[in-house]
């Protein structure tokens, strides 16, 4: 009775230890899952790399780094802008789908191409496609 | 249904708290028999109650981003639990009062998730906080509500409970400083320089450092050197964090030698800090005032790989052990494998706030992650530096583990503004 008892209480103390290390690798691996979630998050979001642009900002080879969602234009509420004199103070909208990227023109005056060719309505971006808006001309990139 | 899958990581790491919370109390509650009393049972199951409450609380809210903190702080304050179990004297209901201020600390917590609907708005009222956090400082001194415990007047009490306001100054400290240092970033920053050293702004940095030297200066009359120390830390970091100039910091460490001299020549209370610090195995000191650490040095000394085992130490020989040195007292029980993990667990909570500080939106919300994250780890090494001799010691609490209300219900309020943090970065990145 008293060899029982003492050998649970040291396996009660020993357990407390064991659980102690498991919930410190168990936290690790939250850590762990939440990094890699959040690195997948920012890779498939991409980046519009500024290929050709007016004077002044943005920078020709500039990365912007790109939300799912993503408001450009001249005027300085959009997530992306540029004082480009061509572009409409609300010009298009590029976003993130099921992991694909489509831009849609918000009625601009001087219109939005994609790799040339003005679209009419949404359409869908690849990476690699290049989107002018106004003088501004970047590449999809991831 | 779906309100337990929103944050399922910190669900599934809360189930291990509560086996850390039970096994532990009934370690504690076993190893002394003649001790035993039916209703400790009922201290981790209300804390256990508690914590999922809170978390299904986070997950109602909607509250997005990080998962981890929440977790670290249960479990730490679970460790806290079982030591208070297991250190509190005879004649002291301290466990009881611990869960109390755990029940305060989960309402402080819940209330700090809720009521600053914009945290960014929190930087509006800088002044408020700094002046809030004066008023709570010197508030000791005055009548009626002043107390001095253990030869330092740094309480303020209502009938029995007593709270010390310093450790809720802390985190207005750092809200004020991370408003402040955003404002007045760009001069800050870029200060010029003679050769490689920056020349600071003085007229900029100037309210700051008088809030700092006023907190040193009431800090100071009261006698608290862990304050002290630790607001010169909050302000060396914060600075660093923003201007990115160690030189800064290499000015404010000079200081401190310099300051911590004179202070150690003018200060009995401090010489005598520093004499038990240095030897205090000597004659004079090792039944005196170097009792307590020589004690808690020799159950550093017991602990080994594994440790007593939970209960079986005798961590009760040093004199208020469940606050001073509850670090000591764990590793006595559970070995250096215990310490190890402890001090893991503080690294982890630490990292994570980093973590969030770096990711967050605007410079503000950077630096009062930053900070913040600094308090925890910055307290974790100053305390357990002091137990194990490597610095004086100082009456700062280890976070989450030591008795005492005030630091719980501060600490809480810490972890849910780091959490805000995370969820305002998730929302704006559009991330879970």
């Amino acid at each position: 009775m008293e060899i029982t008892f003492a050998v649970l209480l040291w396996a009660v103390r020993i357990a407390f230890l064991v659980i102690l290390y498991l919930f410190l690798i168990r936290a690790f691996g939250v850590l762990h899952r939440s990094m890699a979630a959040e690195r997948a998050a920012t890779r498939a979001a991409g980046t519009l790399v500024v290929e050709r642009s007016p004077a002044r900002a943005p920078r020709v080879g500039e990365r912007l780094t790109l939300r799912p969602t993503n408001a450009i234009g001249r005027d300085a509420g959009n997530d992306i802008s540029f004082p480009d004199e061509a572009a409409s103070a609300r010009h298009a909208t590029l976003e993130l789908r099921d992991d694909e990227w489509w831009i849609e023109d918000l009625g601009s005056t001087n219109g939005t191409l994609v790799n040339g060719v003005r679209i009419e309505k949404r359409e869908r971006v690849r990476f690699g496609d290049e989107i002018a808006i106004g003088r501004v001309a970047m590449r999809l990139e991831r | 249904m779906t309100l337990l899958l929103r944050r399922r990581s910190e669900v599934g790491l809360i189930v291990w708290v509560a086996a850390l919370a039970i096994t532990g109390s009934v370690a504690v509650a076993a190893a002394d028999a003649a001790a035993f009393d039916r209703r400790q049972i009922f201290i981790p199951v209300a804390f256990i109650a508690l914590m999922l409450a809170l978390h299904l609380f986070l997950a109602w809210r909607g509250v997005r981003g990080d998962q981890l903190l929440f977790p670290l702080a249960a479990g730490l304050s679970a460790l806290g639990l079982i030591l208070v179990q297991r250190l509190q004297p005879a004649d002291q209901p301290l466990l009881l009062q611990q869960l109390t201020w755990m029940i305060v600390a989960a309402g402080a917590f819940a209330a700090t998730i809720l009521i600053p609907r914009d945290l960014t708005a929190l930087a509006r009222f800088k002044w408020t906080w700094a002046i809030l956090g004066l008023v709570l400082l010197i508030s000791p001194l005055l009548p009626v509500i002043g107390r001095e415990i253990n030869g330092a007047r740094i309480w303020i009490g209502v009938s029995r409970f007593n709270f010390e306001p310093w450790e809720a100054v802390k985190i207005l400290l750092v809200v004020f400083f991370a408003a402040y240092l955003e404002e007045f970033r760009e001069v800050i920053t870029h200060s010029r320089r003679i050769g490689p050293f920056p020349i600071p702004p003085v007229p900029y940095l100037l309210p700051i450092l008088a809030m700092w030297a006023m907190a040193m200066v009431v800090v100071i009359f009261e006698k608290d050197l862990g304050a002290a120390l630790l607001f010169l830390g909050i302000f060396l970091a914060m600075l660093y964090l923003a201007t990115g100039e160690a030189f800064y910091t290499l000015i404010g460490l000079a200081l401190l030698a310099v300051g911590g001299f004179a202070v150690y020549q003018l200060i009995g209370h401090v010489h005598v800090r520093i004499d038990t610090w240095l030897q205090p195995f000597s004659e004079e000191l090792r039944f005196g005032a170097g009792y307590q650490i020589v004690q808690g040095l020799f159950a550093l000394g017991n602990a080994g790989l594994f440790g007593a085992g939970l209960g079986n130490g005798m961590p009760d020989r040093i004199p208020i052990v469940w606050s001073d040195f509850v670090f000591n007292a764990f590793a006595e029980e559970t070995g250096f494998a215990g310490a190890l993990i402890l001090l893991a667990l503080y690294l982890l909570f630490f990292y994570r706030g980093m973590l969030i500080a770096v990711r967050a939106p605007t410079p503000f919300l950077q630096l009062l992650a930053g900070g913040l994250s600094f308090i925890v780890a910055f307290q974790t090494l100053v305390i357990v530096g002091g137990n194990a001799r490597l610095i004086p010691l100082t009456g700062v609490t280890l976070p989450f583990v030591a008795y005492g209300g005030s630091s719980l219900v501060t600490n809480w309020m810490l972890v849910a503004l780091l959490m805000r943090v995370s969820d305002v970065t998730a929302r704006v990145r559009g991330t879970e």
